[in-house]
């Protein structure tokens, strides 16, 4: 009865999905900003292989961004 | 012929909703945007009006829930419509007034839920979608966007923690262009479909469609635009409230609050589950303000919020309630609702008028 009313299997689905991308997205972001600031870091210390290496970590983090969000919309408007 | 009337007043009041709802509710998506400087007021009230108009056409779940999970569209009548919408903006216009972020969604669905059973009783309530569409997402989602955000500005701070802040600061803010346009895409997709579902009932009420119908295109099209035009319009002391009253968010927080905010709105949307955006994000404000330090928040302000929270389903019940006993004074024809919209517009002309003599709300373009 109370399983019925709950509607438990959405309920934790919409959890689940808010956890993963709501955190998820956000610490990818984080990452792609890490990336950037670790770029000029890195440079103005003259390292530009770890330079490169922290943009290209920094850059796919951000297409990671991109690919959840549209991702997302996809599921959104697929149903 | 009166029904007829009848229900192009439903229909305008409705898209009148929508409009306050934009309008009420511009400030979930761009409060944060704004008061972290991410984008100036007209830009983020703007891009949330176009990303608003385009959400409204990603899904239909919760106008399904809406037209036939809440109330026995077999019982709901015109007036029952139309009293439910009175309520839902009658209560929404006091509450900008006084400038507190409350629950649109919730004012809705607690004016239809009261005008129907002042008219039929609690037979016309389907108890479970009440509670576990409605009632248990409304706890479990500002809950939920709190945690999320909270999480997620401990996570960012550790990630970007020895950056140099002016490289995060600027990160963060272009981050919210585009959290800001998610929370704004979640909105237009949740809140607009309220509005298709309420005037699909009063369609299914009137006979024009079937019990199960899926909203025509013109239904979907005018909702998507009315709640876009209410965005731009901007309700900006409700903007002011989220924005700087309840916590000084630094752009981080602002990007954690949008992006908990929208992926919560968008994952419940996908089930159907009308919810409130405005208790979202602001569970999503208060969350990322706490992580970092909670006195950071000003529990008063987010107090005065949830009392709002509270009031919003009774209130506007008893608000929907009242107007369909009063409409019923006039019997069942058009005169009662044509009699309640003139009182209604009124009302509204007085307190926009009262409101501007008191001067602008907010420092808006260009603060």
């Amino acid at each position: 009865m109370i399983a019925t009313i709950v509607h438990t299997d959405e309920l934790l689905q919409t959890i689940a999905a808010s956890v993963v991308a709501g955190i998820g997205v956000t610490f990818a972001f984080s990452v792609g900003i890490w990336g950037a600031g670790q770029f000029a870091e890195l440079n103005r210390a003259g390292r530009p292989a770890a330079a490169t290496a922290a943009l290209v970590v920094g850059g796919l983090a951000l297409a990671g961004v991109a690919a959840a969000i549209v991702i997302g919309i996809i599921v959104m408007t697929s149903k | 012929m009166d029904n007829d009337l009848v229900l192009w007043i439903v229909v305008a009041t409705a898209l009148a909703f929508d409009f306050t709802n934009g309008f009420h509710d511009t400030a979930n998506a761009v409060a944060t945007s704004i008061s972290t400087r991410a984008m100036s007021p007209r830009v983020a009230v703007t891009l949330a009006a176009i990303l608003n108009f385009v959400g409204a056409f990603l899904s239909l779940a919760v106008a399904a829930t809406i037209a036939t999970g809440i109330v026995q569209a077999d019982m709901v009548t015109l007036e029952i419509v139309f009293s439910g919408l009175i309520g839902a903006i009658s209560w929404n216009l006091l509450t900008w007034y006084f400038g507190l972020p409350s629950s649109s969604s919730h004012a809705l669905i607690g004016g239809v839920v009261g005008s129907a059973v002042a008219a039929v009783g609690v037979d016309a309530v389907i108890a479970e979608g009440l509670v576990g569409k409605v009632l248990i997402p409304a706890v479990v989602a500002p809950v939920l966007a709190f945690l999320v955000a909270g999480i997620a500005i401990g996570v960012s701070y550790r990630v970007v923690g020895k950056q140099r802040p002016g490289i995060v600061s600027r990160g963060y803010r272009y981050g919210q262009i585009l959290s800001g346009g998610l929370l704004a895409l979640a909105h237009g997709t949740n809140d607009a479909q309220k509005t298709m579902g309420i005037i699909t009932l009063a369609l299914i009420a009137n006979g024009n469609l079937g019990p199960e119908a899926d909203p025509p295109f013109w239904v979907i099209a005018s909702a998507a635009a009315a709640i876009a035009l209410g965005t731009y319009s901007g309700g900006w002391r409700i903007i002011k409230t989220t924005g700087t009253r309840i916590i000084k968010m630094d752009a981080a927080q602002g990007f954690s609050a949008q992006g908990a905010g929208a992926a919560v709105i968008l994952s419940s949307t996908h089930f159907g589950f009308p919810l409130s955006t405005t208790h979202v994000i602001n569970g999503g404000v208060m969350g990322s303000g706490a992580a970092k330090r909670l006195s950071a928040v000003r529990w008063g302000v987010a107090g005065n919020i949830f009392v709002a929270w509270l009031l919003t389903l009774p209130a506007a019940a008893t608000i929907g309630g009242l107007t369909y006993g009063f409409t019923r004074i006039f019997g069942t024809g058009a005169l009662g609702p044509v009699i309640v919209t003139l009182m209604a517009l009124s009302l509204v002309a007085a307190a926009f008028t009262r409101r501007a003599r008191r001067g602008a709300p907010v420092e808006a373009a260009g603060a």
